[in-house]
């Protein structure tokens, strides 16, 4: 996947590298000269890992909105599996350690954070939140190629039914005990009206297409009415919405340039609480 | 020698180390007198199952013929070693543990050694003539204190792997976020299953000795159910978010079949972990614990090691079989929280 060419800020955002179970993870983090009360963003990047590119991208953003944001990069030869906790991979656990090496450091912005994931970093930031819903103040997921339903129509890892193994269904086990609280979040489901293209990148199998739908659009749409149609279950406040950005496809730089995501993502504390 | 060089000599063990040793000002020799808790002076006569006793520092010492020991006089229930009672002789006495547990043996497990044996020097007492006592060091309850969710933690027997288990969800709930309190609510006064407790990151960790006890065996319920309320408030007062707490030994030993009966320890836990070594003791430990009106969350310990028993016991229960992998999860671990109410709201 190509990204839109950017003019970048001269300035370098701190790295640090949290150690856990699975294994090393390193972040940007931006600390604005000016701090809001608001809770740090954590940005997860999609399958091109452009981990300094969407940090330069929200750096203005970030300095504007006094917001520190938080960019975790997960190299392709230690991280070959980052989109989901699974046996290959745990970056729930390297998140988990980053986050908490963040608040060592920087002990005012303890609390839960909000996640914004492109991609498959949207794919990693619902569950994530599914697992860890105490974790997290609110949630903006951009495109994500499939989500984990909040329900039982589809086995695990596509829903919540238990799939045919022990282990799947030890993870259906899971994120069912933590629905309820999932289900409290705020999410913004973002995605561009022209991201419909079945490129090679999409997951695509006949279960998948008819229940979540062809394309990525499709299937925020779907996950969105999923969200609000398990709270209404739940007897929870549906709190799901969903953003289409108008001419925009898959290309995450597009979207910040064009369509203005970072500074709508990082604005919209208020609409979200 | 002074009394004082005699003491300052001496080896005081794990479960003297909440006591201020300038409240001992004389001895006597009346060991008939003692009680629980009492601190006794004694010199090592000779070794038998224990060649070590615990340190206050968290090492344990090796013990020699002669060495001058500190010990709380105390009973002791252990079935893979010994009975033993708070009761010391003239001039004899064993060493029921290593933690410091002074006593006579009445029963011992045919696989282990006859205990250490002692021989009594002094009974410590404070300037007013008094024995000192653990009790007189027990941590002050903390009535005001927010009272974190407790996560109950009892098994088959002793050895079936709850302190294990205590140890691994304390760290899955560490690593998940949560500032953890870990208490050991029963049992015989040692340093092993607290250090496994802080090696896992636990926030606060207290036994039934910071509440005055040497041991609980043979202890009136009130003072074990008074006690283990204390330590849970400590946990609160140090900003624990939720406490995991192991009882000792197995459902039917007599003070964990005496707290676990008391409708107060269902109001108690907000979930409840079962230690057992294979399927058949899980499915009689559950039916056993369904009369009480406890339902576990997860079955784990011994059985947890065997796929095969594992699936037998989660056949026959319908519970999760969890491994101590999955307890240190914080993706496991997370879900006990979240039902014992620790959700978003609290986050908040």
């Amino acid at each position: 996947m190509k990204d839109t060419p950017i003019e970048t800020s001269p300035l370098t955002p701190r790295r640090v590298t949290a150690c856990s179970s699975a294994g090393r993870l390193s972040a940007r983090i931006i600390r604005p000269a000016r701090l809001a009360d608001a809770p740090p963003l954590v940005v997860l990047h999609g399958i091109s890992r452009n981990a300094g590119k969407l940090a330069r991208l929200f750096l203005p953003e970030a300095e504007r909105t006094g917001r520190t944001v938080i960019v975790p990069h997960f190299p392709a030869d230690t991280w070959p599996d980052f989109q989901r906790p699974s046996k290959a991979a745990r970056p729930d656990l390297a998140l988990l350690a980053l986050l908490d090496l963040v608040v060592s450091e920087c002990p005012d912005i303890s609390g839960p954070v909000e996640i914004l994931g492109h991609s498959g970093g949207a794919q990693l930031a619902h569950r994530l939140a599914m697992l860890y819903p105490h974790r997290v103040a609110a949630l903006h997921l951009v495109a994500a190629g499939w989500y984990c339903l909040p329900d039982e129509s589809m086995p695990y890892p596509y829903g919540l039914a238990p799939g045919k193994d022990a282990f799947s269904a030890s993870w259906s086990r899971r994120k069912a005990a933590a629905l309820r609280d999932f289900l409290q979040i705020p999410v913004c489901v973002h995605v561009g009206t022209e991201d419909v293209i079945r490129d090679d990148a999409l997951r695509k199998t006949p279960a998948l297409d008819a229940k979540q739908g062809p394309h990525r659009l499709a299937r925020a749409r779907t996950y969105v009415g999923a969200l609000n149609a398990a709270a209404e279950a739940a007897g929870v406040t549906p709190r799901a919405r969903l953003i289409e950005m108008i001419g925009c496809d898959h290309d995450v730089v597009r979207a910040i340039t064009q369509n203005h995501l970072a500074a709508r993502v990082l604005d919209a504390r208020a609409a979200l609480s | 020698m002074t009394l004082a060089e005699t003491l300052d000599q001496a080896k005081w063990t794990f479960v003297t180390r909440c006591v201020d040793r300038a409240r001992v000002a004389a001895t006597d020799t009346d060991f008939a007198a003692a009680r629980p808790g009492d601190l006794i002076l004694a010199h090592v006569d000779r070794l038998g199952q224990h060649h070590r006793v615990q340190l206050p520092s968290g090492r344990p010492s090796l013990i020699f013929p002669g060495d001058a020991v500190v010990m709380a006089c105390g009973a002791r229930y252990a079935p893979d070693q010994f009975e033993g009672l708070a009761e010391i002789g003239p001039d004899c006495a064993d060493l029921l543990a290593g933690g410091g547990c002074i006593g006579r043996m009445v029963a011992r497990n045919s696989r282990i050694k006859p205990a250490t044996r002692l021989v009594p020097a002094a009974r410590l007492l404070d300037a007013d003539g008094q024995a000192v006592n653990l009790a007189d060091f027990a941590l002050v309850p903390r009535r005001a204190a927010p009272r974190p969710p407790v996560i109950g933690v009892l098994g088959t027997s002793m050895n079936s792997g709850k302190t294990l288990a205590t140890a691994q969800l304390v760290l899955g709930l560490r690593r998940a976020g949560f500032r953890v309190g870990a208490v050991k609510a029963t049992g015989t006064g040692a340093f092993g299953d607290l250090n496994e407790y802080s090696d896992s990151g636990a926030h606060y960790v207290g036994d039934f000795t910071d509440a005055g006890m040497v041991s609980t065996y043979l202890e009136p319920l009130d003072r074990i159910r008074t006690a283990t309320e204390t330590l849970i408030a400590e946990a609160g007062h140090r900003g624990c978010d939720i406490v995991v707490m192991e009882v000792a030994d197995g459902i039917l030993q007599r003070e964990t079949a005496a707290l676990i009966a008391d409708p107060w320890f269902a109001q108690l836990i907000s979930g409840l972990v079962f230690a057992c070594a294979d399927a058949v003791a899980a499915v009689g430990g559950v039916m056993h614990l369904a009369r009480l009106g406890l339902v576990p969350d997860a079955l784990t310990g011994l059985v947890s090691c065997s796929p095969m028993a594992a699936s037998e016991a989660g056949s026959a229960t319908g519970l999760p079989v969890l491994t101590r992998e999955n307890l240190s999860d914080p993706a496991e671990a997370t879900g006990f929280a979240l039902r014992a109410g620790l959700g978003r709201e609290k986050a908040a």
